[in-house]
């Protein structure tokens, strides 16, 4: 019985981010350009994106086309095993096969996917893309680790299901930590998902993309669609971690509760993204380094309990 | 689109008297004129370069061009932005091709016959004729008033 | 009698070297002084007087006189005067003392001069090609009168490629161009990186190739130049082909008829708003700000299409012919521009407040990029990027011309010497523009629009006419001549200098501030580029080897 729910939660999770990712986006983008004064394109114009992107030539422009293909890959696969971990209006399906820990480490992988789709191209533009990305994730996937591990202490466990149930919340009758981490992590959202302010790494202005300057067609394709599912899952970290209000609901209830968070996450990436302009790389590391800093003392209150 | 929108020049040709003012002034030179004989002037007015300026339809004296505002002209065909007039030229009795412009920086260039070259769209002027020894078109003669 | 003075101060000095003197207005100074002086005189002028220093212009004249022509125009701006410093050279040996040592901004002209016209500036610092492509053979010069327009040199060689500079030590090299999505246009930066910091840069630009001025000197009449001249730039076109006719005016003692000045001001203004909302918005756009740049865009749109009303299109006005202008503005167009004037200034209001708050912006703009007085008087620079180093010069208050001797207006300046003073000049022009036009829709009288000319325009008269384009002066210079159409015609769009700012404003900075450094002087490549000869129908001048890009783009290191 669990095997059966496992993979028919798993397939069930990977269909809705999937199939769910580029409808966000295209929410995002509609809401920017009302912002902005625009119209904006139709909701459904980033499935037309994708699918023109995969009917294009795969070309092979880089040194090591082997490498890219792969990254390509690999940015895919590695959010949507995140998303087999991850409770979405019920349970982790793959909630035993492994912890906290391993969350970290995939959503790392995320991040590395992307190093490696810059490196393996090899132009001057990537390799700066890559360098700023590589400082951006030395100082920003420690504040992730050390909110689930705040998370954890409280649960007294690193399982998935425990963790990831607002768990932060947990200790004593005003949780101190968990209110600290909440707001670092609401201010290092846009990072996470690398929106502006904090889309150092690819800024189209400076850097034409950055590490993905070299890729187009398919390649493109997988690695959009990456990115797009990579807002949905760090949305639903955050929603688990820190949104747990409502997740014990009946089936249906509870279900749509989370989508309805995760939409609302969106909204709030969207709309700190419209009003801000881009950081510089120096600025936003000192940015995450005073984060870094705050969110060290959060872990301090939670190992005491607080 | 506003009142005075520039768009496209039309040529009227039952107003036009074959002058040549428009082609002498118009900056990107994409109206010409080939004599056939003494009756028969064609003139040929090619879109692809054209700018919408307004100049030819400012300086005709039979006001027999007018910009319409048309401006969504691409086209597959080159010959859809083009138009050719084939102008029967009564003579004068004076000098067979004399219409005085009234601006002296507005004045003909170019008098007498012309042959610009219809097949490859091309003006002929005397670029290049600065040195005395420098014909200005070597291989067809022009009767210039300068 | 300023004008005098100073020429009176020049004799003082030099007396023997000076020639002959023009004094065609008390605005405009001509000199014609020995070649074996000209150094020194510039040093006087450029240092002692402390002139601004606007171009150098070397001519062809050897049809006429025999000679070739060389001139470095300044411009004394407390006097309001334009001086322009001429020398002849023999026609078989032209060679000049290089000014670059003493005059820093001459640098590009100079190199311009001897690739386009074969007028060698003995002495200079840096003497590369500027503009010609790599492969163009040595002894061909475009702007020699004997070169017809559409020659194409049979020795082209299509694999050479121009020779950068060695890296310096430590450094690797980004190339920032010739395409790049905050670059509108070709250019091409070769930026030695240390890290993320930039420590100096190489620049190869000249890469659009129009022939502009050669088809101007050659096929092109007094009145169909306007209409080139527009073309010279996307958005100060309006600016050039006013300078144009202003300096042909300038030439031949003509002026306008009232109401045409006063249209020109108008529409000149106009031309600024609609830039510097377009710029603002840029600047947003390439700090990743794209809200205010959509909205600053949003802003702009009614003044384009208030030009389209007035003048039948929304960026080409087709304005100017010489002595006059060719559109009027009717009453009732007069009561919709002052009503989209009032629009805009209730919509400008509120951005110019969002932009002022925003930390962000400020945190991305402040100190960056900075040109100090020191690089401005040195690079020759203009416009914003001058006012907002405290150089008080505006050509609209210091060279008037047009209607902008009878409007009051203020001359906004910063001291902050960045990206940011940048920003806030061209914000609070806005406003006066708008001033501007609003006393000159109230100050025009009824009249005629165009000058009657009955007579031919005099040969080989000399006019120089400098423009306040948004991103600066716009200066011209107009020899005039046979045949209905200028012997030399010279255009120097305010990039052409403030282009030559930017290796100052860039070194030591970070990688990420290179773009927004660039796009403060607001870079209009198609204006520096105007000049380059290219054959018209087969157009195979290739600047850019294709081996070199591809190496580029695929380059690690």
């Amino acid at each position: 019985m669990q095997v059966v729910w496992a993979i028919f939660g798993s397939a069930l999770n990977i269909a809705l981010v999937l199939s769910l990712a580029p409808l966000l986006h295209g929410v995002m983008r509609r809401i920017t350009a009302r912002i902005q004064s625009r119209q904006g394109p139709p909701l459904l114009q980033p499935y037309f994106d994708l699918l023109k992107l995969l009917g294009k030539e795969d070309i092979e422009s880089g040194e090591t086309p082997g490498m890219q293909r792969l990254a390509a890959w690999l940015s895919l696969a590695a959010v949507l095993a995140v998303a087999c971990l991850l409770p979405m209006g019920f349970g982790a399906p793959l909630n035993l096969a492994g912890d906290v820990i391993l969350l970290i480490y995939l959503l790392t992988l995320c991040g590395v996917s992307t190093l490696l789709a810059g490196m393996a191209a090899g132009s001057t533009y990537s390799l700066i893309g890559v360098s700023r990305e590589m400082m951006t994730m030395i100082t920003l996937e420690p504040l992730l680790a050390m909110a689930l591990v705040v998370g954890a202490l409280h649960a007294g466990s690193l399982r998935l299901d425990a963790v990831l149930n607002g768990s932060v919340y947990m200790g004593g009758s005003v949780p101190w930590s968990g209110l600290i981490m909440v707001t670092v992590m609401l201010l290092s959202l846009q990072a996470f998902v690398q929106r502006v302010p904090f889309d150092v790494a690819g800024a189209e202005t400076e850097l034409m993309e950055g590490p993905l300057m070299e890729y187009s067609g398919p390649k493109l394709a997988l690695f959009q669609l990456a990115n797009m599912a990579r807002l949905v899952i760090y949305c639903a970290v955050f929603a688990g971690l820190f949104l747990p209000w409502g997740s014990q609901m009946p089936f249906p209830l509870g279900w749509l509760l989370f989508w309805v968070k995760v939409f609302a996450l969106v909204l709030l990436v969207t709309l700190v993204a419209a009003t801000h302009a881009r950081y510089r790389i120096d600025q936003a590391l000192r940015y995450f380094a005073s984060l870094l800093g705050v969110s060290a003392v959060a872990l301090v209150l939670a190992t005491f309990g607080y | 689109m506003p009142e005075g929108f520039r768009g496209r020049p039309v040529f009227d040709g039952n107003k036009c008297v074959g002058c040549g003012g428009c082609a002498n002034n118009c900056p990107a030179r994409s109206i010409l004129i080939f004599d056939v004989c003494q009756e028969l002037r064609i003139l040929q007015y090619v879109g692809g370069r054209c700018t919408y300026c307004g100049r030819c339809a400012e300086v005709c004296p039979e006001k027999a061009i007018t910009m319409s505002r048309e401006f969504e002209t691409s086209t597959n065909d080159i010959g859809d932005a083009q138009q050719r007039m084939e102008l029967f030229m009564s003579t004068c009795q004076r000098c067979g091709r004399c219409f005085k412009d009234e601006s002296a920086l507005e004045k003909l260039k170019l008098t007498g016959y012309r042959f610009d070259d219809l097949q490859n769209q091309r003006w002929i002027f005397g670029a290049g004729a600065y040195q005395e020894n420098q014909p200005a078109v070597k291989d067809i003669f022009i009767e210039m008033d300068w | 009698m300023i004008a005098r003075e100073r020429l009176n101060q020049l004799k003082d000095k030099f007396g023997s070297a000076i020639l002959r003197a023009d004094l065609p207005s008390d605005r405009q100074l001509f000199v014609w002084v020995q070649p074996e002086a000209v150094k020194e005189l510039c040093r006087h002028i450029f240092r002692d007087l402390d002139a601004r220093y606007v171009i150098s212009i070397g001519a062809d004249d050897r049809p006429f006189s025999g000679k070739f022509i060389v001139a470095h125009d300044f411009a004394f701006d407390t006097d309001h005067v334009l001086c322009s410093l001429l020398a002849q050279l023999p026609g078989d040996e032209p060679k000049i003392e290089s000014i670059s040592g003493v005059v820093p901004a001459a640098n590009w002209a100079e190199r311009e001069m001897r690739d386009l016209v074969g007028i060698e500036s003995v002495g200079h610092p840096y003497p590369k090609r500027l503009v010609l492509p790599d492969g163009w053979p040595e002894d061909v010069h475009p702007l020699r009168k004997d070169v017809p327009w559409n020659h194409v040199p049979p020795e082209f060689k299509e694999g050479a490629s121009f020779e950068f500079e060695k890296t310096p030590e430590g450094c690797t090299v980004v190339p920032f161009g010739p395409f790049h999505p905050t670059l509108d246009e070709p250019a091409h930066f070769r930026l030695y990186v240390e890290g993320e910091m930039v420590r100096g840069c190489e620049y190869r630009g000249f890469m659009a190739h129009r022939g502009i001025e050669k088809l101007a000197e050659s096929v092109m009449s007094y009145n169909d130049i306007p209409v080139l001249a527009e073309r010279i730039c996307g958005i100060c076109g309006c600016v050039h082909s006013v300078a144009y006719t202003q300096a042909v005016e300038a030439a031949a003692a003509l002026r306008p008829p009232p109401r045409a000045e006063y249209i020109r001001t108008i529409l000149l203004e106009m031309e600024r708003l609609h830039s510097h909302l377009l710029w603002v918005g840029l600047a947003c756009h390439i700090v990743g700000f794209d809200t205010l740049f959509m909205q600053a865009f949003r802003i702009r749109e009614p003044v384009m299409w208030m030009a389209e009303k007035i003048t039948g299109n929304r960026k080409t006005y087709g304005l100017c012919v010489v002595g006059g202008v060719r559109w009027d503005i009717t009453p009732e167009l007069k009561a919709e521009l002052n009503q989209t004037l009032n629009k805009l200034q209730a919509e400008w209001e509120p951005l110019v407040g969002a932009v002022s708050r925003d930390k962000n912006i400020q945190k991305r703009t402040r100190g960056v990029g900075v040109a100090d007085r020191n690089v401005v008087k040195n690079a020759g620079a203009v416009g914003p990027v001058a006012r907002a180093a405290g150089v008080d010069i505006d050509c609209r208050r210091d060279h008037p011309y047009a209607a902008y001797d009878r409007v009051d207006f203020r001359v906004i300046t910063a001291t902050g010497c960045d990206v940011w003073s940048r920003v806030v000049v061209r914000m609070k022009e806005v406003f006066e523009s708008i001033a501007i036009i609003r006393q000159c829709l109230e100050k025009m009288e009824p009249g005629p629009l165009q000058l009657e000319i009955k007579d031919e325009l005099p040969v080989g008269r000399i006019g120089l006419s400098s423009v306040e384009a948004p991103r600066g002066e716009s200066h011209h210079f107009v020899i005039t001549g046979e045949n209905n159409r200028p012997r030399r015609w010279r255009v120097r769009a305010p990039t052409y200098q403030n282009l030559q700012a930017v290796p100052a404003m860039i070194r030591d900075q970070q990688i990420a501030d290179m773009t927004i450094s660039l796009g403060s002087i607001d870079p209009c490549f198609s204006c520096t580029d105007r000049m380059e000869t290219i054959e018209l129908r087969s157009g195979e001048r290739k600047t850019w080897p294709q081996k070199e890009l591809l190496a580029l783009s695929q380059g690690k290191k």
